[in-house]
């Protein structure tokens, strides 16, 4: 999954014509409420947000779950270490509530922990709500409009500039690198292990040479272009804020604060 | 004249030869002009010039007949008024999505937003680019990109518009299209130059030639005139199109093949028919 294919979703998603604005924070307020919340709530705004940007903004299951899974690879990775505690056998006894299942290895006591289980459990329901949240937020604002949004909230230009310079070409750059890629492994530059450092060598010397290059070309045009020392464009994009959805957000989070709430009260 | 050159030297500092040397080269209003030769002939560093992005070393450009100034303010108003549109588009889109690339150079012009969006939008209705418009630039295909900067240019309303290769990496149908679009840009009064390698392309539309070589302007006259000249042309390497290779080889053979009848009188295509048959592939 290349940051282009995002881009091209984001671009096509079915939310588009909201504001940025509305889903950013709708984005954001989902966020801290899972930073506040036990896990049910933080499940259920996994599932809440999961169906927004699948059903609603219509993103492709198929995309969405892989992009998902990566997250969940990451956590699954830390299991082990959260789970999976050693002891020596003359201290068995203090730990022995938190014993899930484990057996004697030479003078040690290996075993699955009941706290370990229990905190896997948040870090994974955590950790898929909010990458769900900001899988949200890149797979249905196209990126110029986060930078408009930021502009208008006073950001400093820039650090704005630097950053649309910057997403116009990188997308240079990765294709400059893919053709030479290309071009080397068409030339059998990448046979053997020592061709292999050889030809990715030659390919980081060429793409510094041609990004000079292409630094210099870029200053030409700006200046063609009558560029005067800041960076602006205009647009005539216009969006349309849907009650339905508004309504659908707010009653959600008022609801996910209150459920939060509650299980504080409950707590204590 | 719209643009003069006048001894123009210009040299790069990082190559032996000089890239222009002497060039006098004066533009005609209201003309289609072609600007042929080699690669490295000097063709983009001309347009670089008159864009006054470049400084010439020895001589003097002519913009309207008063010599070119190089404060900010000056180039500011030459650069709307001489519109560039450079060969890799990818260099020339600088924004993020079509819509505010075109309306970079507008911005740049300080005008108020109103109106910068009322020209962006009838730019984009103009070059039919109306189902991009919100499209991020990088989804593009190279002909698509090729007609934004063109748009980016013609959207500042140039008196003089400069093409660096426009036909470059363009299949047939965009090249058509291209052809289209610049004879509706002529027809408005747009002084067009445009540098290529594609000598069909050239006798076909454009109504004045300049041939570069070395840096130096060796012939310019109108497109019957110059590639009359076919030994200067064989000389320089860069042949005639092929409707003229056509007409002297039909010519040939029927010189040697005296003993048709009909032709006995002439041994060749008489020069009314050829005349005509040349102009039928002139773009009217």
């Amino acid at each position: 999954m290349s940051s282009l294919q995002i881009d091209t979703l984001a671009y096509g998603s079915r939310l588009r014509q909201l504001p940025p604005e509305h889903k950013l924070l709708f984005a954001i307020a989902l966020l801290l409420i899972t930073y506040a919340a036990q896990v049910p709530v933080q499940l259920a705004i996994a599932g809440w947000i999961s169906i927004w940007t699948m059903v609603y903004a219509g993103i492709p299951a198929s995309v969405y779950l892989r992009l998902l899974s990566i997250t969940i690879a990451f956590w699954l990775t830390s299991l082990p270490a959260l789970i999976v505690n050693g002891i020596d056998l003359s201290h068995l006894s203090s730990v022995q509530a938190d014993v899930w299942q484990g057996f004697t290895w030479g003078n040690y006591y290996v075993y699955l922990s009941y706290r370990g289980v229990q905190q896997a459990g948040e870090l994974g329901a955590r950790a898929i709500a909010s990458t769900a949240c900001l899988y949200f937020v890149i797979l249905t604002v196209p990126f110029t409009e986060i930078l408009s949004v930021l502009r208008r909230i006073g950001c400093p230009a820039l650090l704005i500039e630097l950053m649309m310079m910057m997403y116009r070409f990188i997308f240079v750059l990765l294709q400059t690198a893919n053709q030479l890629w290309t071009a080397q492994q068409s030339r059998g530059g990448y046979r053997t292990r020592k061709l292999w450092m050889k030809s990715l060598g030659l390919l980081i010397g060429q793409l510094l040479q041609r990004t000079l290059k292409n630094y210099r070309q870029i200053s030409l045009t700006l200046n063609s272009r009558g560029f005067t020392g800041d960076f602006r464009v205009c647009h005539s994009r216009q969006y349309q804020p849907s009650r339905r959805y508004s309504f659908e957000a707010l009653f959600g989070c008022t609801l996910l604060v209150m459920l939060t709430g509650w299980h504080y009260v409950v707590g204590i | 004249m719209l643009l003069e050159f006048e001894k123009v030297n210009y040299t790069y500092p990082t190559s032996p030869q000089p890239a222009l040397q002497s060039l006098t080269l004066r533009i005609p209003r209201g003309k289609r002009c072609a600007l042929l030769g080699h690669n490295g002939c000097g063709k983009t560093t001309l347009f670089l010039l008159a864009n006054g992005l470049y400084k010439p070393q020895g001589g003097a450009v002519h913009w309207q007949g008063s010599p070119m100034r190089y404060d900010r303010h000056s180039l500011m108003d030459l650069r709307q008024k001489v519109g560039l549109v450079f060969q890799d588009p990818e260099q020339q889109l600088v924004a993020s999505t079509v819509e505010e690339d075109i309306s970079y150079g507008l911005c740049n012009l300080g005008l108020p937003e109103p109106e910068v969006n009322q020209r962006v939008e009838k730019a984009i209705t103009t070059f039919n680019l109306s189902e991009l418009a919100a499209c991020p630039v990088h989804h593009l295909s190279l002909g698509q990109k090729k007609r934004v900067s063109l748009a980016d240019v013609m959207v500042l309303q140039p008196e003089l518009l400069l093409l660096d290769e426009p036909t470059a990496y363009l299949d047939q149908r965009h090249t058509r299209d291209l052809m289209t679009k610049l004879r509706q840009i002529h027809e408005m009064g747009t002084t067009i130059v445009m540098a290529t390698h594609d000598l069909d392309l050239a006798y076909c539309w454009a109504d004045w030639i300049f041939i570069l070589d070395h840096g130096t302007l060796v012939l310019e006259g109108t497109p019957q005139d110059v590639f009359a000249q076919r030994s200067l042309l064989e000389s320089l390497q860069l042949g005639v199109p092929l409707v003229f290779d056509v007409l002297d080889q039909v010519a040939e053979a029927l010189s040697k093949n005296s003993e048709q009848a009909e032709y006995q009188v002439t041994h060749s295509i008489p020069e009314q028919l050829r005349n005509r048959i040349l102009d039928v592939f002139r773009y009217s």
